[in-house]
């Protein structure tokens, strides 16, 4: 270990260190005040030595303060206030310790109303450079009145309407970059406060260059491996997601880093569109579901995130398989095993509740007829429907023709002819019908 | 505990004991208490839609929703699976890529040339050619011809194969670490190549749980007509240190798939649950003393084994399927525990979804007569693995069953032994071989990767093993990276610390 680690570590000790003394003075001035009260008459020696534990804490904290502002990168005059006026908290306090001795007292007998205006004073100051500090590590802007009366920028009502820069790429870096290169701490030069500063860039040159994603220096930053020194956001802040580094991907290349435009009037915003309304939380579920390994899948939108579990405790007694085939949304697998006696009176008002939520549904061999499968028309998010192996007739494609996710039909071995599969196939989602030992002619 | 006024007795009160007794409270009081944590922090995740109904359930109806939430909860899916059910075509021995799938045209013109260093790279061979003054590159001995749609090349040894081509997604280029078969069949099937591991079956048995409550999660095939020239070991199928009842079960050929399921003359069984109950408690009486896993195991099997006792009967008869099926699979699949024969159970199997099957077909280590051998190979196999395939599809199972092809390796370019114009051997070979998948998930009618001109070498897509099982567990709706298990201080997974999902061959 280098003694550069040393500085470094004792440094980062004083945003730890420095809400000690905050604590102590504090304690001593409600003790101070408390002690006006008969009840709490007691409390007045504690002042003392409540101070003193102030006091020592602030010399720490000052001590650190100063290895950590060797270390730059922060805005010169926010740093040089909050220098000065810690350094006299601590000495004010220091001599407002002493003021509170005994011995002293009964030399100089201070008005102990003075006494009290001086101790608030201090917390005043207190206040002022508790402030300061806090602008340094998260920005200037983060605790001001602005906030208060600054227009949030309406959320966009659609994609198409979204500003590409304003809205999607100056959000993303607000939220993943602005603690470090903003206002009071400003890293490496480096601010990303409008586009300007973007372009301007930092130390090591500029951080956007339009169309040219090789040059970016912020590109290159983020998309480098996790481990490696010049990743950002350093100090494992969290990280761009693959959603941002694409957004911010295409807005470099394709929309030339422009401002002030929205993606209705960009080029090639369709390849783009997909990942914004994502971030802009217009398509809740088809959200990035991606794993480890980067695969994404697309989940329709329109499935429930939630699922009532009494009908399928209800299914399950009855001796149904309900499979969770995905827990947000709630993707279910149903099935009902081959002649198992139960007739669709006896389940229609337990699958009707989860209908939407059955993705996957097994019905074969259970004696189920035209009529029993009527409710089929319910199940809007259905993706592989077996049936086979039933008494149902051409009459049951009624039923499947507007369910728009339904890919796969099993119809084996039951009573449908070739209209069946003449009128399942104007269902354009349908992509297999299964017609084995039925009247339907085997294709090819 | 009145019931069990004896057991104080019957206690250990060593002091080891009596500390290992204390330690599994603690244990189990935070195990408890965190996981409850965890719980009401994923319950937000539902809503309350999920949990407000359960007041309203009676209990007598057998079926506490706190389960069924609890159920929720655990249920694994990291993303909608693809695939409900695996039927893995095991090939052991290592079967030749030469023959089969893999057409190396240019080595008609290059028979009997020693390997170019160029190639080899100074690549470690086996003992058991290492030694051998010349590596003479040798041609497949029999003819490929181009199949299906996409004009897949395709050995003539595998016609009824190649009829399916379209649905297979065949890699050419596969690749393993092991050179000898059992580290080999170790490795595909538990992910390291030392026993010990759970095999890929045991891992998605305790993943996912089962589908049918009546059969095992977890069934073993193994066909008795190929030829044991290399063992195979029940390890290969076994649960490692997963709870017992994860392991395969492995049915036997013949007439008893499982023994002892039928009654013994002179008892109708009929007080056989009555008998089962009475012992399940005296197992739990034991099992709160010893807290050991196996007798939950124990007591699982012995009502497993109960359930069976109607439904491996059924599943095992072939009364009902027409003459056209076994047609279909070939003569051999009148003969129980062939391959053919196996083929068409796991289908039955299938049928009733049980979610793991592990063929294996012995037979494949062609290190002499490779043309002759591997002629009977296929043959014995050929037909019914593409009944299976056509089989499958037309009940519209394929849909939603994987179907997987393969061996533990490869086999060399060179001849081992005496290169004649007509006889020649082959030795094992790691660095690239096929095996194919087909159904749920996977495209069909692709070939992945791509092997250098003497199928030495991958030059295109390379696929570890581990790869494979990442994929597969993928299919199945898991995270390969997130399906752990703590054994003795560290999460273990099925591929280890590596493994990537071969996103291009995924629908």
């Amino acid at each position: 270990m280098t003694l550069g680690n040393i500085t470094t570590f004792s440094g980062h000790l004083h945003p730890l260190i420095v809400h000690l003394p905050i604590g102590f003075i504090l304690l001593a001035a409600v003790f101070n005040i408390l002690s006006y009260n008969k009840k709490y008459e007691n409390l007045k020696p504690a002042v003392s030595v409540t101070l003193l534990i102030g006091f020592i804490s602030a010399v720490l904290a000052c001590l650190f303060g100063y290895i950590l502002s060797l270390s730059g990168d922060y805005e010169k005059s926010t740093l040089l206030h909050h220098k000065l006026s810690g350094i006299t908290l601590t000495v004010i306090s220091g001599i407002l310790y002493y003021i509170s001795t005994e011995k002293v007292i009964r030399e100089i007998r201070m008005p102990k109303k003075l006494f009290s205006v001086l101790l608030l004073g201090m917390i005043a100051l207190m206040s002022y450079s508790g402030h300061e500090g806090a602008s340094l590590t998260h920005g200037n802007d983060y605790l001001s009145v602005r906030t208060l009366m600054q227009q949030v920028r309406e959320k966009p009502a659609s994609v198409q309407s979204a500003m590409i820069f304003e809205d999607v790429v100056a959000p993303i870096l607000q939220s993943k970059c602005a603690q470090c290169h903003q206002g009071g701490k400003q890293k490496g030069n480096f601010s990303v406060e409008n586009l300007q500063t973007l372009l301007k860039g930092g130390k090591t040159g500029p951080a956007i260059v339009p169309g040219k994603l090789a040059e970016s220096e912020l590109f290159k930053r983020v998309t480098l491996d996790p481990g490696h020194k010049d990743f950002m956001p350093a100090d494992g802040k969290p990280p761009l997601s693959k959603n941002e580094i694409q957004i911010i991907k295409w807005w470099i290349t394709k929309a030339n880093a422009v401002e002030g435009k929205t993606l209705a009037q960009l080029k090639d915003a369709d390849s783009i569109q997909m990942q914004v309304s994502t971030y802009l939380g217009f398509n809740k579920n088809t959200a990035e579901n991606a794993d480890g390994n980067g695969v994404t899948q697309t989940i329709n939108a329109d499935i429930p995130i939630h699922a009532d579990t009494l009908p399928m405790a209800h299914l399950r007694t009855k001796g149904l398989m309900v499979r969770v085939m995905l827990k947000k949304p709630i993707m279910l697998d149903v099935t009902l095993p081959v002649n198992s006696g139960v007739k669709m009176s006896e389940i229609r008002d337990d699958l009707m509740p989860l209908a939407k939520n059955i993705i996957w549904l097994n019905l074969s061999g259970n004696n189920f007829t035209d009529n029993d499968l009527h409710i089929l028309a319910s199940f809007i998010n259905l993706e592989k429907l077996r049936i086979e192996k039933n008494p149902v007739t051409d009459a049951v494609c009624n039923d499947l023709i507007s369910l728009r996710h339904l890919e796969a039909v099993n119809l084996n071995e039951t009573k449908i002819t070739e209209m069946t599969v003449a009128n399942l196939k104007k269902n354009t989602a349908i992509k297999r019908i299964y017609t084995w030992g039925t009247a339907v002619k085997p294709a090819n | 505990m009145s019931d069990f006024h004896h057991d104080a007795e019957f206690r250990l009160h060593t002091p080891e004991f009596n500390e290992l007794n204390k330690k599994l409270d603690r244990r189990d009081f935070l195990t408890k208490t965190s996981l409850g944590i965890g719980a009401l922090a994923l319950g937000s995740l539902f809503g309350n839609k999920l949990f407000s109904s359960s007041p309203h359930i009676a209990p007598a109806s057998g079926v506490a929703t706190g389960d069924l939430e609890a159920d929720i909860l655990r249920a694994l899916p990291h993303f909608a699976p693809k695939a409900k059910r695996v039927v893995y075509l095991f090939q052991s021995g290592g079967p030749s890529q030469f023959e089969t799938f893999d057409y190396k045209p240019m080595l008609a013109k290059m028979m009997g040339q020693n390997l170019p260093d160029s190639v080899r790279k100074g690549q470690r061979l086996t003992g058991m050619s290492a030694n051998q003054s010349a590596l003479p590159m040798v041609p497949s001995y029999y003819k490929f011809n181009q199949h299906g749609q996409n004009g897949t090349w395709m050995s003539e040894l595998m016609p009824f194969t190649a009829a399916v081509v379209d649905e297979l997604c065949i890699v050419k280029s596969m690749y393993s670490e092991a050179i000898n078969h059992d580290p080999a069949i170790t490795f595909f099937q538990t992910g390291n190549q030392l026993p010990g591991r759970p095999s890929i079956g045991s891992w998605i048995s305790y993943g996912l749980g089962s589908d049918n409550n009546n059969l095992p999660t977890f069934i073993v095939l193994v066909s008795k007509n190929g030829q044991k020239d290399q063992p195979l070991y029940a390890r290969l199928w076994g649960n490692g240190f997963l709870p017992s009842k994860y392991q395969g079960v492995q049915f036997r050929a013949g007439k008893d798939p499982v023994l002892f399921l039928n009654n013994p003359d002179g008892y109708d069984g009929k007080n056989r649950k009555e008998m089962l109950e009475y012992l399940s408690k005296l197992n739990q009486m034991q099992n709160a003393a010893y807290g050991d896993p196996e007798v939950d195991a124990r007591i699982a099997q012995y009502e497993m084994a109960y359930r069976m006792q109607t439904s491996v009967p059924e599943v095992m008869s072939t009364a009902d399927e027409p003459n056209e099926i076994f047609e279909m699979y070939g003569p051999d699949s009148r003969d129980s525990g062939t391959y053919a024969a196996n083929c068409l159970l796991a289908r039955k199997l299938l049928e009733k979804d049980v979610k793991f099957i592990q063929l294996y077909h012995q037979g494949w280590d062609q290190h002499s007569n490779l043309p002759s051998g591997i002629a009977t190979q296929c043959k014995a196999t050929d037909q019914a693995t593409a009944a299976l395939i056509k089989d499958l599809k037309q009940r519209g199972l394929l849909e939603d069953t994987l179907v997987i092809w393969g061996g533990e390796f490869g086999r060399t370019v060179y001849s081992q032994g005496k290169l004649t114009a007509n006889d020649y051997g082959r030795d094992h070979h790691p660095r690239c071989f096929t095996m194919w998948m087909a159904g749920a998930g996977v495209k069909p009618g692709l070939v992945y990767g791509e092997t250098d001109d003497f199928s030495y070498n991958i030059v295109k897509d390379p696929v570890h093993v581990h790869d494979f099982q990442a994929t597969l567990l993928h299919l199945m709706g898991i995270d390969h990276e997130r399906l752990t298990y703590k054994f003795q201080g560290r999460r273990f997974r099925l591929t280890d610390v590596e493994g990537k999902v071969v996103k291009d061959i995924l629908t």
